[in-house]
């Protein structure tokens, strides 16, 4: 300002028009760009997902595998079980004829199942009555049957009963029957 | 940067305002790196911002965002004072209600506040960037003359003179004049007029001036027995500016407007005397006998003008057109360092 009263108003290449179609173009560029971040957000969140549901699957997988063992396990769990209560029907079966067994004369205190045998303790009035109405049965049952007998205060005997069976004769006895 | 970048890549239009009695002239220039490429030039009449004045003007200022409007201040109270000194200023004019600027550490120009607010009310319109102090036409005009001559500058204007004396590119006296303004009061000019005949009787030795001007002039003075040789005479006119032998073909044409022109030439003949007598007697400026005029013609002024000031005050006057928008438009240029 050498000459001038006055400072000159300041100029720019951005007039009120250029300035106006700055802001909208900028609003644009800005709404794009903000798209694009948005995109590329999901994009990642996406992948980030994926990534996610496959680790999810592959552990899915695992657990799946996981439990078809435990189902498999379960099945033979409920076979063996199954067999068990089968098993068990039959001891219980064969324990209630055993009780069946046993003459209304003679008096059991105590028996005990064996894996192959079984022990019985009682009274009895006298040995004939246990050899003819109990040891006959258990004899046709059992393939090895012992018996002893001490006195019982009252005059009559206590006996242990114990009874074995040979399972190797049954299965040999099987396979001849096979063959 | 980037704003200087673009800058360079559009044309820097130059609007210049020059307000006259009763129309309004426009002068445009387009300018790039190189120079001035185009110009453009209208008159409206009124002295406000017309809506044509404002459509011509906005046609070109539209082509680029770097438009400069200047506008040429005619305001009444404006003047220039011989020093830059913030103490000194109170001496010649009370500053406090103007704003003022120093030029080149000399001198200073001023003009009222107000009135500078009305220029920037009045072109609100297309808005104003620079407001020029007709003294900074004149000192920018005849900057070969100021450096090194003592002679009393006038800028004529249509209604307005600005008048500057100057020795030696220092101020001496400056005074603006507003001729419709002091028309009305006749009772001024009447007095000025005596004024000047005391200056007479107070004793301008005429064989102190050495000074002369044409051959009309040596006729004119022919009864003066003690007149330097012709030899002289030939050597002034060696000496004469091209611009001003231009005005004396142009003078012919301009012969037929002599009898309407002949009243303001007249008064501004009146003007400059009173003006000269107002240098010669007031105490506050140091004053110097002036002998050489020059005169920056901005109206095409008659020839008896340059007759009165010759013939009545023995001065030796010299005329150069001027074209005031494109001066007004050369000082703006420099404003923004083209």
């Amino acid at each position: 300002m050498k000459y001038s009263y006055i400072i000159p108003r300041k100029k720019s290449v951005f007039t009120a028009e250029i300035q106006l179609l700055l802001t909208f173009f900028s609003i644009t560029l800005g709404m794009l760009f903000i798209t694009y971040l948005f995109l590329l957000f999901k994009d990642y969140s996406f992948l980030s997902d994926m990534d996610d549901i496959e680790v999810v699957q592959s552990e899915l997988n695992i657990n799946i595998e996981d439990m078809q063992e435990q189902i498999t396990f379960i099945e033979k769990e409920n076979l063996l079980a199954q067999k068990v209560q089968t098993q068990n029907t039959v001891l219980k079966d064969s324990i209630a004829n055993l009780f069946d067994l046993v003459p209304q004369r003679i008096t059991l205190s105590e028996a005990k199942l064996l894996e192959n045998g079984l022990v019985l303790y009682g009274v009895t009035p006298n040995k004939d009555v246990y050899n003819f109405m109990l040891q006959a049965p258990l004899r046709s049952i059992f393939h090895r049957t012992y018996s002893s007998f001490h006195p019982a205060e009252n005059g009559w005997l206590r006996f242990v009963s114990t009874n074995y069976i040979d399972e190797e004769i049954n299965l040999s006895q099987e396979i001849d029957s096979e063959n | 940067m980037l704003g200087k970048f673009f800058e360079s890549l559009y044309l820097k239009v130059f609007v210049n305002i020059v307000v006259k009695n009763s129309t309004t002239d426009v002068y445009i220039e387009l300018c790039s790196k190189k120079g001035v490429i185009d110009n453009a030039e209208d008159s409206f009449n009124t002295t406000k911002m017309s809506e044509d004045m404002l459509d011509f003007i906005t046609s070109y200022t539209r082509e680029s965002p770097f438009s400069y409007t200047s506008v040429l201040d005619t305001s009444e109270s404006q003047g220039a004072i011989p020093t830059c000194s913030k103490n000194r200023l109170s001496y010649y004019h009370d500053v406090s209600a103007s704003e003022y600027k120093c030029h080149d550490k000399k001198w200073t120009y001023y003009t009222s506040k107000s009135d500078l607010y009305d220029i920037e009310r009045r072109y609100q319109g297309s808005g104003v960037d620079f407001v020029f102090s007709p003294f900074s036409i004149l000192a920018n005009f005849f900057k070969d003359k100021v450096d090194s001559h003592h002679a009393m500058y006038i800028l004529v204007q249509e209604g307005f003179i600005s008048l500057c004396v100057f020795d030696n590119s220092e101020l001496l006296f400056a005074q603006h004049l507003d001729m419709e303004k002091i028309t009305e009061s006749d009772d001024l000019l009447m007095d000025d007029s005596d004024e000047e005949l005391d200056l007479d009787d107070d004793g301008i030795d005429l064989e102190d001036i050495d000074v002369m001007d044409a051959d009309d002039s040596l006729d004119d003075f022919s009864d003066i027995e003690d007149l330097d040789s012709l030899e002289e005479i030939d050597e002034f006119s060696d000496n004469k500016d091209v611009e001003e032998e231009f005005y004396h073909e142009e003078s012919d044409e301009m012969a037929e407007n002599e009898d309407t022109g002949f009243n303001e030439d007249y008064q501004r003949f009146s003007l400059i005397q009173s003006s000269m007598n107002h240098f010669y007697k007031d105490e506050k400026y140091e004053s110097k006998f002036i002998e050489n005029v020059y005169i920056a013609d901005g109206v095409g002024i008659s020839s008896d003008l340059k007759r009165y000031l010759e013939e009545e005050m023995f001065l030796s006057v010299y005329v150069r057109h001027l074209e005031l928008g494109a001066e007004i438009s050369e000082l703006a240029r420099s404003e923004v360092g083209l």
